[in-house]
């Protein structure tokens, strides 16, 4: 019995751009799948710029988009201009060898191109094919455009986030773009699962707002049950106190306090070294919460966040460091679990990778290769795979069906 | 169903390993809930009115069984996957296990008391909403644990389908933590501040880079979702607020630029904006293809058009109660999951577990 990688054997199309879709095929690459990511030289992954110029194009900016970088580790590339036939007639070929096709454009973008699933069936009846359109791929907004900050806007969520006084709160610049991603890794592994049982491929839509819905269930199920809009408490919790964001030393540095029960209670009065005698009783912490917050921010703006939480954990105090991105370059549990790998790329030099979130061991699972440059595996698919001789790959070079490098649309 | 005939045990009901389990049972695995003492999720909040039955609990375990004790190592071995919380529960057995907890199995900080809200402050999520001044704002809920569910999903299928496939051995023992499966929201700033050395600042309420407008503004009836990013989408946006003089100024092309001059575009912005209905700005806005979004309140969200046509929400039968929640948010349409379903009662598969 073999011990490779779980999806070893298993070959994806990813159409996908931006970040739901490629994060979702990154997961699959991630377990040893085969990803060919397909782009082309005028509409290539918007990731590595929405604001194309020439000059970028000289300056290789294409190759040093660090969004773009991480979440496409693993994965092969070729470009085919999908809006000829030559470039359609390829991908389908492509697709006649794969297990799974993702794609995440706007609805309606592929059945223009004739790719759309009854297509991508009729050259490989098994083929698996997630689709993850902003709204899902039916009703009436279906063809609708969005982002993940749109998604996160249609989800319901920002109305359960922040105080009554203020607006819906968003959390994220493209929130519903992870969460979207996570559930399209999902879908195709559920739809995968399938076809290994019975050999029947089929069609999988995804809708990335319903997707965040689960996120905000408690306040949907709150109206479902009760009809009554559920109440925005900010940092405050109605039935604890301390509870909060409190001021550290330093600059914009910050400590989550969660107080639940009065063994912890106790903990924090005693590290503290505050006079907190007004507050013994859980009643009166919840009265007087404001007094209370005063006192410990006073005594927190002294002392390190990192160092605090260190001490209040130990102490059994549910406490967090309101970590920064360079914090967590540094963090000691990610290095002890050695949760970033690096690897050197090209263009780019030696890179950061956030390792699966899954291990099936001590250590995570190996990440094996960098992002791919634009079409740097166009000899490798369309010619040692897909059989299409020196030839005919230079031909199709010359028409600018495929490419190594971006051009102007 | 895709997953009928696999069989998968939970020990532990914490969210996360609920939330896991809930879209095995949704695509037709057989679950057991093995709840020696009750889940914790019999706790969370909201429940249904007059009551302490918990509608939580309704979503995370329709469509499952429930034995109330816990499970011998035998009775674990007939199970193809035994999901548990690391933290809370010891398990022995010998077939496939899939752990979640807060920080995983290992490291300094495994032993940490963990809650959605730490997740949020330590992967740098909470860092960025709030006023600039600050405190950062705490999100509500049980996001971080839905996310370490759902990505626990993900690596347990996989390894499944691995051993389906020849590729895995007989056992394996999935180590999931909720903390770096939250990172994904925010690892794109980690890979930028290991090149810049700089972290993106907390720019306020419903602002972020790397773009502006972006967030969500008043409108004369509601509130509009507004995300402009491309030069195409600025000329379009300009155009839908007859606004069009901000298009004379060539560097609003670029998003930075408009997100630096944030401070003289907004009032523009935001008195223009207050003309306006939001639903007609979303329905002008989409088909000038700018990603232009309703933000709907809990109780607009089942009246949505869009939610309505797609069965977005099914029915949950818990007892006598029953009530809307979301569906599986993937479909597979030769294959369709559970819409809604029934909540067992404790103890309901005392008898009968073994044989479902």
């Amino acid at each position: 019995m073999t011990d490779t990688l779980p999806l070893t054997g298993i070959r994806i199309v990813d159409l996908s751009m931006g970040w739901a879709g490629p994060l979702a095929a990154r997961h699959l690459a991630d377990m040893g799948a085969q990803v060919i990511k397909v782009e082309s030289c005028t509409r290539f992954d918007w990731w590595r710029s929405w604001e194309a110029t020439p000059e970028w194009i000289e300056d290789n900016g294409a190759e040093k988009a660090l969004a773009y970088l991480y979440v496409n580790r693993n994965k092969l590339d070729i470009t085919l201009d999908l809006e000829d036939d030559a470039g359609r007639a390829l991908l389908l070929d492509l697709v006649g060898r794969a297990d799974g096709v993702i794609e995440n454009y706007s609805g309606g973008v592929l059945p223009k191109l004739n790719l759309d699933y009854p297509h991508l069936k009729q050259a490989n009846p098994q083929i698996v094919m997630v689709s993850m359109p902003a709204f899902g791929s039916t009703g009436p907004w279906a063809e609708f455009r969005a982002y993940g900050s749109t998604i996160e806007h249609s989800s319901g969520l920002p109305h359960l986030q922040g105080s009554q006084d203020d607006p819906p709160v968003m959390q994220h610049v493209a929130f519903g773009d992870a969460i979207a991603g996570l559930n399209g890794a999902a879908a195709m592994l559920t739809a995968l699962w399938h076809r290994q049982k019975t050999g029947e491929g089929q069609f999988v839509d995804l809708s990335q707002a319903e997707c965040v819905m689960a996120l905000g269930v408690q306040g949907i199920l709150q109206f479902s049950t009760t009809r009554q809009t559920p109440q925005r408490y900010g940092n405050h919790h109605p039935d604890h106190s301390p509870h909060g964001v409190y001021p550290c030393a330093g600059d914009d540095q910050w400590i989550l306090l969660q107080v639940f029960n009065e063994s912890q209670w106790q903990s924090l009065a005693d590290l503290s070294g505050l006079n907190l005698d007004a507050f013994t009783d859980h009643t009166l912490r919840i009265k007087n919460r404001r007094e209370l917050n005063e006192l410990l921010a006073k005594w927190t703006s002294t002392q390190s966040a990192d160092t605090l939480m260190t001490t209040l954990q130990n102490a059994g105090v549910p406490a967090a460091h309101l970590k920064s991105a360079l914090d967590l370059l540094e963090d000691p549990h990610l290095l002890a679990r050695e949760y970033l790998q690096w690897l050197d790329r090209e263009h780019v030099g030696l890179q950061p990778h956030p390792s699966p979130p899954y291990r099936p061991g001590a250590a995570p699972v190996t990440i094996r290769t960098p992002a791919p440059t634009l079409g740097q595996h166009n000899r490798a698919i369309l010619g040692e795979l897909l059989g299409q001789p020196d030839t005919r790959l230079q031909v199709l070079e010359a028409q600018g069906i495929i490419g190594t490098k971006p051009r102007m649309p | 169903m895709p997953l009928t005939g696999t069989k998968v045990a939970d020990v532990s009901g914490s969210v996360a390993t609920s939330y896991a389990t809930k879209l095995m049972a949704d695509y037709g695995a057989t679950v057991v809930n093995f709840e020696g003492g009750g889940f914790m999720t019999r706790d969370l909040a909201p429940f249904h009115p007059g009551t302490q039955v918990s509608a939580m609990h309704g979503f995370l375990q329709q469509n499952k069984a429930s034995v109330s004790r816990f499970a011998t190592p035998q009775e674990l071995n007939g199970f193809d996957v035994v999901f548990y919380d690391s933290e809370t529960t010891s398990i022995s057995c010998e077939t496939n296990t899939s752990a979640i907890s807060w920080f995983g199995k290992s490291g300094p900080y495994a032993g940490y008391n963990g809650s959605d809200a730490i997740i949020h402050a330590m992967t740098g999520l909470m860092r960025g909403i709030g006023p600039i001044e600050g405190p950062p704002i705490i999100p509500s809920g049980y996001e971080a644990q839905i996310i370490g569910g759902l990505t626990a999903y993900i690596g347990t299928l996989g390894y499944l389908l691995g051993q389906s496939l020849g590729n895995q051995k007989p056992q394996f023992d999935l180590d999931t933590s909720i903390w770096e499966a939250n990172l994904c929201l925010t690892e794109v700033g980690m890979v930028a501040a290991y090149n810049t050395a700089t972290v993106a600042p907390r720019m306020g309420i419903n602002s972020f880079p790397p773009t502006y407008p972006l967030g969500i503004f008043p409108c004369r009836d509601g509130w509009l979702g507004v995300t402009v990013l491309t030069p195409s989408q600025w000329r379009e946006f300009c155009k839908l607020l007859d606004i069009e003089e901000l298009l004379e100024e060539p560097r609003y092309h670029s998003s930075m630029a408009r997100l630096a001059d944030r401070d003289l575009i907004e009032p523009k912005v935001l008195a223009k904006l207050l003309q306006f209905s939001a639903e007609d700005l979303f329905y002008q806005g989409q088909q000038a293809r700018i990603p232009l979004a309703r933000v709907p309140t809990m109780e607009e969200l089942f009246n949505v058009d869009q939610y309505i046509a797609r069965q977005t929400f099914g029915t949950v039968e818990q007892g006598d109660q029953q009530f809307q929640a979301p569906n599986v948010p993937f479909r597979l349409f030769s294959t369709p999951p559970h819409f809604g379903g029934p909540v067992a009662e404790l103890g309901e598969h005392n008898l009968s577990w073994s044989t479902l």
